[in-house]
């Protein structure tokens, strides 16, 4: 469970401090998947790093219970002079799992044939979400923070990641950003709408729909 | 989390940064390793082609070799130790993702890694020049080490200031240049402290990197009993910085930008 008190969040920008998250304060339960949307810029990605731990909030306090995944995206967390196959051997040993098991895995799982040995940097940015997903899945996080990441590469990718977690459920959960109400509708069953520093949380999707779509008016 | 816990992940996390950065700082050429042990050879053998073409002797009856390695290697482990460090987090910004991954760590595993190298170096090169010679003679190898261990803490906990004060201005970097370079003539990389007259010895023995180098001779030659190098002198600079350092990091954690 994850349970976020009160927290602030403001960059300094020329103009002044930019309030980017103004006192939010939500609950995501165990075994509940929530899909936070938000066009961009509104903040999401600096959310899902503030509930990885990443960064810390200004004001207010994240609680966690159960092991939270870092966030799932494009950029985050490889080394682009390094392979693949090293960054995962990396990721591995930092939380403790067992090195072939996950390299074994995220190998299979991100299917980037040859690329898996060549550094990163060399990478589009399909293939690093398919390594970043891949190797995500090879550790056993209680709750997944997903950046994006599964709407991008083809359909068939888009399948196998929706179906990974499928198999998960019960196990762990996930919290998804993004500005796609498609996207996110194929795994959470809880919804929310980020705008103008705040939090809207919805159960209904309709309701959770209609709100995005004011939002972005 | 308990106590136990947390220094089993942070020696976890050291470990797998010592691994990667090994990598990375080695990785990109395939004689990367040869090149970091080359470089400050062929800066040695340069320094002893001038000392044999000005008609330099060194004191105590300490080889020409010996003598320049036993300074030059521990002021370039405090130097790069330093500059390594002081570009810890903007060259790792992507490991601050997992939450485990500190600052601090990247600071461990590079200045162990530093040290390594260093050492590697002295050995390679002592080692040599042994085979050359002909002879092996040293006096205590673990004064020796100890001296080397002390400039690559030093270097660290300095880098771990300079790091910090580097997220809030980058002027840092620019200055830090000019500001250090003079430290490479007066830290006894040319001399020892006994061969100074004692007004300018007092004066250079602020100097904690000349306590370092005088540390390391002691060690080496059996010849030079100097008794200038002071361990706890170098220690309480290396804990002021390291307060300092781990301090200011505390206070810049929250400006360090991901994106």
């Amino acid at each position: 469970m994850i349970e976020l008190c009160s927290i602030t969040k403001a960059y300094p920008t020329s103009m002044g401090q930019h309030v980017v998250l103004d006192q939010i304060s939500a609950v995501f339960p165990d075994g509940v998947s929530v899909g936070i949307l938000g066009r961009n810029g509104a903040g999401k990605s600096t959310l899902l790093r503030l509930v990885g731990g990443a960064e810390r909030p200004d004001d207010g306090e994240i609680l966690r219970s159960g092991r939270v995944s870092w966030p799932i995206g494009f950029s985050g967390g490889f080394n682009g002079s390094l392979s693949g196959e090293e960054n995962c051997r990396f990721v591995a040993r930092i939380y403790a799992a067992d090195i072939d098991e996950v390299v074994e895995f995220a190998r299979d799982f991100a299917e980037i044939g040859e690329y898996f040995e060549m550094p990163v940097r060399t990478y589009s940015s399909g293939m690093r979400a398919r390594l970043a997903f891949g190797l995500s899945m090879a550790i056993d996080f209680d709750t997944y923070l997903v950046d994006e990441v599964t709407a991008v590469g083809d359909r068939n990718f888009q399948e196998k990641c929706r179906k990974e977690f499928e198999d998960r459920r019960g196990r762990s959960s996930v919290v998804m950003v993004s500005h796609q109400m498609a996207t996110i509708e194929l795994y959470c069953s809880r919804f929310a709408v980020l705008e103008g520093g705040k939090m809207q949380m919805f159960d209904d999707i309709a309701e959770a729909t209609d709100a995005y779509e004011e939002a972005l008016r | 989390m308990t106590l136990v816990d947390g220094a089993l992940t942070q020696l976890r996390v050291v470990h797998a940064l010592a691994l990667r950065e090994t990598r990375t700082r080695f990785g990109a050429h395939k004689l990367g390793y040869l090149w970091a042990l080359l470089e400050p050879i062929f800066w040695i053998l340069t320094f002893w082609g001038l000392f044999e073409v000005a008609g330099r002797h060194t004191a105590h009856g300490m080889d020409v070799i010996p003598f320049l390695a036993t300074g030059i290697i521990p002021y370039t482990l405090f130097s790069q130790s330093t500059d390594r460090n002081m570009a810890a987090i903007a060259g790792n910004k992507a490991l601050l993702f997992y939450p485990q991954v500190q600052t601090l760590d990247i600071t461990l595993a590079r200045g162990a890694l530093e040290m390594a190298t260093y050492v590697m170096v002295f050995i390679v090169l002592l080692g040599g020049n042994a085979l050359v010679e002909h002879q092996l003679v040293f006096a205590n190898l673990l004064r020796t080490l100890w001296g080397m261990a002390l400039a690559g803490m030093l270097g660290t906990s300095l880098g771990l200031v300079l790091c910090s004060l580097s997220v809030v201005s980058n002027s840092v970097e620019r200055i830090k240049g000019p500001l250090f370079r003079p430290l490479f003539w007066v830290s006894g990389l040319f001399f020892t402290a006994d061969e100074l007259s004692s007004s300018a010895r007092d004066a250079l023995l602020w100097n904690p990197i000349l306590h370092c180098i005088e540390i390391t001779r002691e060690g080496w030659f059996p010849t030079y009993r100097g008794g200038y190098g002071s361990s706890a002198y170098v220690l309480m600079w290396i804990i002021g910085f390291a307060f300092i350092g781990l301090t200011l990091e505390r206070r810049v954690r929250a400006k360090v930008q991901l994106t």
